[in-house]
């Protein structure tokens, strides 16, 4: 019964109008959904916002070559020769330097690089493994299915943050450790979540009609069933690349993130260990926290527009 | 007449326009009668009742005519302080219109003290003497109400209503959710209580066989318009409207020999959009050409002691055994369907 | 009664699947298979200690046995750095935890629901349309980030809250009872429990507000309107009391899942609570000790989470009284 990650969208979830949602939907729902997805930001200014910001990261990090050329490692040093450490934000340094001489604003913008690859390997591992769960356990039951939701159990009785922190504290500070061990207690939510759609789906009429035409159980489960629970992986995913991102910043401040790449979370770790706070150097350790919320608001607001597709509210709520 | 029902109009802002759920509607009940308010599912009736109770969603309002009650004109602002005390309702489900948290005995107790005045202990005896008014143990007052079977729950419901001595009870489909059974029990309950309590009733529902069994009085409601009143022997014996006419047919009666079934065809007309005339004409086996353009007002303006909207309403005899020709309402329905 | 049992089954089960993930974990450490427990740290008593209580040198499913048994007899193992059993550090630190976690909830919760109720009420409003996303954006912000920011602007801007710790230095007090209720306390206190405060409140107050507009929607509302109730009694007495069932249960998870997001909130103020005693411990791998807080904060989230199941099935009515038709 725990929740995991962000309850904020699943818990509104209810299965009781998921019941309904699925009865409004008749016959081969299969490329409505799927329009639906498309078409969803267009009708929802929130998530068209949300595609917004992360289209905005997206080309940052692309870019980031050419709209930050210093490198955000390499320690610079005045004209004079003496180290550019803790320069107010200025023309040359637009958000000023760290305490050991090295660009914020280069700093913050190649660390869009590793917020996205963290954000996006989380959610990508989350929604498939959660998807292919939720559909096998739904669908076939029986032995398949209690083993698997045993498995998500005990995978959401890990409390959280101290797992990531044992796991990459011993198996070494690695994006990819961070990575993993997210995508290892985020995929129960959305498991759950798409098993209990699955229950309620096996039992359409159109499910029924396929089978007794004769069609394959795989074929059911991934043409008929998986198109329409699609949106719920997306809600899932969405979220997923969020946490993902304040973990990775979490573990970075704690001092085990990869001390190889540069990310928000590392900017916030080097601000908080150099007294940043006490020097009052806003302009290093806000920016970080302000794109992280940018990026996790972005997030929130396009899973609940996929959650608008999947399970349209009877009138604006 | 303890209500009056004129001109009725209640519209629904959607973002598809406006729906005139009840669009001028008229009736009337008097004093210690039972008025069965008949209509097929989306026909206004509800909406119609539940408006004078002073409720409606949010979006809706209510667009014009009047509700006089004892003589007083009352609207959402006046109804307060009559509601419960002197008109109650009795919903169609009561699953659903008790709090799941408290017992079903504290909710009688914070009506009757709340809204009655009486103190905790006299609302508890009064709460035991309701109960068994409507046969239920006076123990069950400690029960949720998730605890009660569906008959029991409407019993419940009844009691609830009862509380406060209304005149006017305003019941929606009380029994549509039983089993047929258990249908006649609360029926009788119902007639039983209208007798002692002097009471006078609107039952609100879509099954003919229920106002002919219990009420005095029927008002048959369609696309939002009432199109036929007056009592019940006589307008089910003698319907003068083609789709009370075409109603009587749908529902079997188990005295009589088995006679087939005849569905109406066609549905109601959408409520944004109504068409001009009357609005049964699209599915009417008897339309004229006058039928589309003109609406026809009730036959001696509602006031008649049975009377019916429809321009043919002189000719009802000859319709009515026309009516009852399966093969009429064939050939309606094919146009229906074009 | 029956219910009790299965959900304390279920929790206690998981609980010991996590104590056996653990011990799998710990004995993967690259080192050898001893390095869980004993440490060149220790003297050769303490090691030979260790070697004996957890039985080292036994074959590993028996390891396990034995290591649950001391689990349950509160045998964690001794620090290596700080030479002491682990159950005595952990339970020096376990109440700063505790009420860190239980004064920022209960601020958090009460703020919440009596926001997001009051939000509800306001609906189709512009502020309802401002608030939701502003109150989203509280929980997209990393609370350790929530943390400096008010750090650097109440504490080394502003002066006016302490910047870290449990306490001043040099003050002493008679007993652990007196330390927590002095003013010196609190004030060290109050910065953590607004930062968390602020960070949990968007869970209670988006879920009461959820809540409140399905319920004001159900039928025994409208009902309740009918029979011509108060809109002050309708909204208290009857919506709030059925939209509040969650927000309670949810309150409750929420103890078990803070303890563990606490972390970063400890690191951020000093506060030397459990979180701060693992992030130092794996830092230096001081393996028993790390042990020891991880699974003192998985314990509190297995009993929350029963205590959570316990919860909804007392105050749902629906739950606790069966059918009897």
């Amino acid at each position: 019964m725990a929740e995991r990650a962000d309850p904020v969208l699943p818990v509104r979830t209810g299965l009781r109008r998921a019941e309904a949602a699925s009865a409004a939907q008749a016959g081969w729902p299969r490329l409505p959904v799927l329009r639906r997805m498309a078409a969803m930001p267009l009708r929802d200014p929130f998530a068209f916002t949300g595609l917004l910001i992360y289209l905005l990261f997206v080309l940052v990090a692309l870019f980031a070559d050419q709209l930050a050329p210093l490198d955000p490692l390499e320690i610079l040093f005045t004209k004079a020769g003496k180290l550019a450490a803790n320069v107010p934000p200025g023309l040359d340094f637009p958000l000023g330097t760290t305490n050991l001489g090295r660009d914020i604003y280069a700093q913050l913008v190649h660390g869009t690089r590793s917020a996205l690859a963290v954000g996006l390997s989380a959610a990508i591992i989350v929604a498939i493994v959660g998807t292919v769960v939720g559909l096998v356990a739904g669908y076939f039951g029986g032995m398949v299915d209690a083993v698997l939701m045993r498995i998500a159990d005990m995978a959401l009785s890990l409390p959280f943050l101290p797992f990531v922190i044992v796991l990459t504290g011993f198996l070494g500070a690695s994006t990819s450790n961070i990575v993993f061990a997210v995508a290892l207690l985020l995929w129960p939510n959305s498991a759950r979540v798409i098993r209990s759609q699955v229950l309620t789906l096996r039992e359409r009429a159109y499910v029924e009609a396929a089978r007794v035409t004769g069609a394959s159980s795989w074929r059911i489960l991934f043409v008929h069933i998986a198109p329409n629970i699609l949106p719920l992986s997306f809600v899932y995913a969405a979220i997923a690349i969020g946490w993902a991102i304040i973990t990775e910043a979490s573990v970075s401040f704690l001092g085990f993130g990869d001390s190889e790449s540069v990310s928000w979370g590392y900017m916030l770790q080097d601000a908080f260990s150099s007294q940043a706070l006490s020097r009052g150097q806003y302009a290093w350790f806000v920016p970080p926290g302000v794109c992280i919320i940018l990026v996790v608001v972005a997030g929130f607001f396009i899973s609940r527009g996929y959650e608008e597709v999947f399970m349209p509210r009877l009138r604006g709520r | 007449m303890i209500l009056e029902v004129d001109g009725l109009k209640i519209h629904y802002s959607t973002r598809a326009g406006a729906v005139r759920a009840v669009d001028g509607a008229s009736f009337a009940v008097p004093q210690g009668r039972i008025v069965g308010l008949v209509g097929e599912s989306g026909c206004g009736k509800t909406t119609a009742v539940r408006a004078i109770m002073g409720v409606l969603a949010e979006n809706g309002r209510r667009a014009g005519g009047r509700v006089v009650f004892k003589g007083q004109a009352i609207d959402e602002a006046t109804t307060r302080k009559l509601l419960w005390r002197d008109i109650a309702y009795v919903p169609q489900s009561a699953m659903s219109s008790l709090d799941p948290v408290y017992t079903v005995g504290a909710q009688l107790v914070e009506v009757l003290t709340k809204r009655g005045n009486a103190s905790r202990s006299a609302a508890r005896a009064r709460a035991a003497e309701l109960f068994d008014l409507v046969g239920l143990s006076e123990s069950r007052l400690a029960d949720y109400p998730h605890q009660f079977s569906g008959g029991m729950r409407q019993r419940a419901a009844i009691a609830m209503a009862l509380a406060l001595k209304p005149s006017l009870l305003l019941a929606d489909e009380p029994v549509t959710a039983l089993d047929v059974i258990v249908q006649r029990q609360i029926l009788d309950m119902l007639r039983t209580l209208q007798q002692r309590l002097r009471l006078s009733m609107v039952l609100v529902t879509h099954d003919i066989s229920v106002v002919a069994y219990l009420c005095d009085d029927v008002v048959v409601m369609y696309a939002g318009q009432v199109i036929e009143s007056g009592p019940v022997r006589e307008v089910l014996a003698r319907p003068r409207h083609p789709y009370t006419m075409g109603l009587r047919n749908a529902f079997p009666d188990l005295m009589s020999d088995a006679l087939e079934l005849v569905p109406i065809g066609g549905s109601p007309p959408d409520l944004s959009d109504p068409p001009p005339g009357c609005r049964f004409a699209p599915r009417c086996p008897f339309v004229l050409a006058a039928c589309t353009t003109s609406a026809a007002l009730m036959a001696g303006g509602g006031k008649q002691a049975h009377a019916s909207a429809c321009l043919r309403d002189d000719e009802a005899l000859s319709l009515r055994k026309a009516a009852m020709d399966p093969a009429t309402w064939q050939r309606s329905s094919n146009f229906a369907m074009s | 009664m029956k219910l009790v049992l299965e959900r304390f089954t279920h929790n206690a089960l998981a609980l010991l699947a996590v104590t056996t993930i653990l011990f799998f974990m710990f004995r993967l450490m690259p080192g050898t298979p001893l390095a869980a427990f004993i440490n060149e740290n220790l003297n050769a008593d303490q090691q030979q200690a260790m070697l004996e209580q957890f039985g080292l040198d036994r074959p590993m499913w028996q390891q396990y046995f034995i290591y649950l048994g001391n689990l349950l007899r509160g045998e964690f193992g001794l620090s290596f750095f700080q030479r002491r059993p682990v159950l005595t550090i952990l339970l020096e630190v376990l109440p700063n935890s505790l009420i860190l976690t239980l004064a920022s909830l209960i601020i958090a919760y009460i703020f919440g629901v009596l926001a997001g109720a009051w939000l509800a009420w306001k609906r189709g409003s512009w502020i309802e349309r401002v608030a939701v996303p502003a109150v989203l954006a509280t929980r997209a912000a990393p609370e350790f980030w929530i943390g400096m920011v008010l750090l650097a602007l109440l504490s080394f801007n502003a002066g006016w809250f302490p910047s870290g710790g449990a306490s001043s230095p040099g003050v002493a007090y008679a007993n652990d009872w007196q330390r927590i209720a002095s003013w010196d306390y609190l004030h060290h206190l109050a910065l953590p429990v607004l930062t968390l405060a602020l960070y949990l409140q968007g869970l209670p107050l988006l879920l009461m507000r959820s809540n409140m507009l399905e319920v004001m929607h159900e039928e025994f509302v409208t009902m309740a309107r009918m029979k011509g109730f108060s809109e002050w009694r309708i909204v208290i007495n009857h919506a709030a009391r059925n939209a509040l069932l969650p927000v309670v249960t949810a309150f409750a998870l929420g103890v078990g899942l803070s303890m563990g997001g606490n972390v970063v909130i400890e690191t951020v103020f000093s506060w030397p609570g459990i979180g701060r005693l693992l992030v130092q411990a794996v830092s230096v791998h001081d393996y028993p000790l790390a042990q020891g807080a991880f699974l003192m904060i998985a314990l509190v989230l297995a009993l929350m989470n029963f205590v959570a199941d316990l919860l909804y099935m007392v105050l749902d009515p629906r739950v606790s009284h069966g059918r009897k038709g």
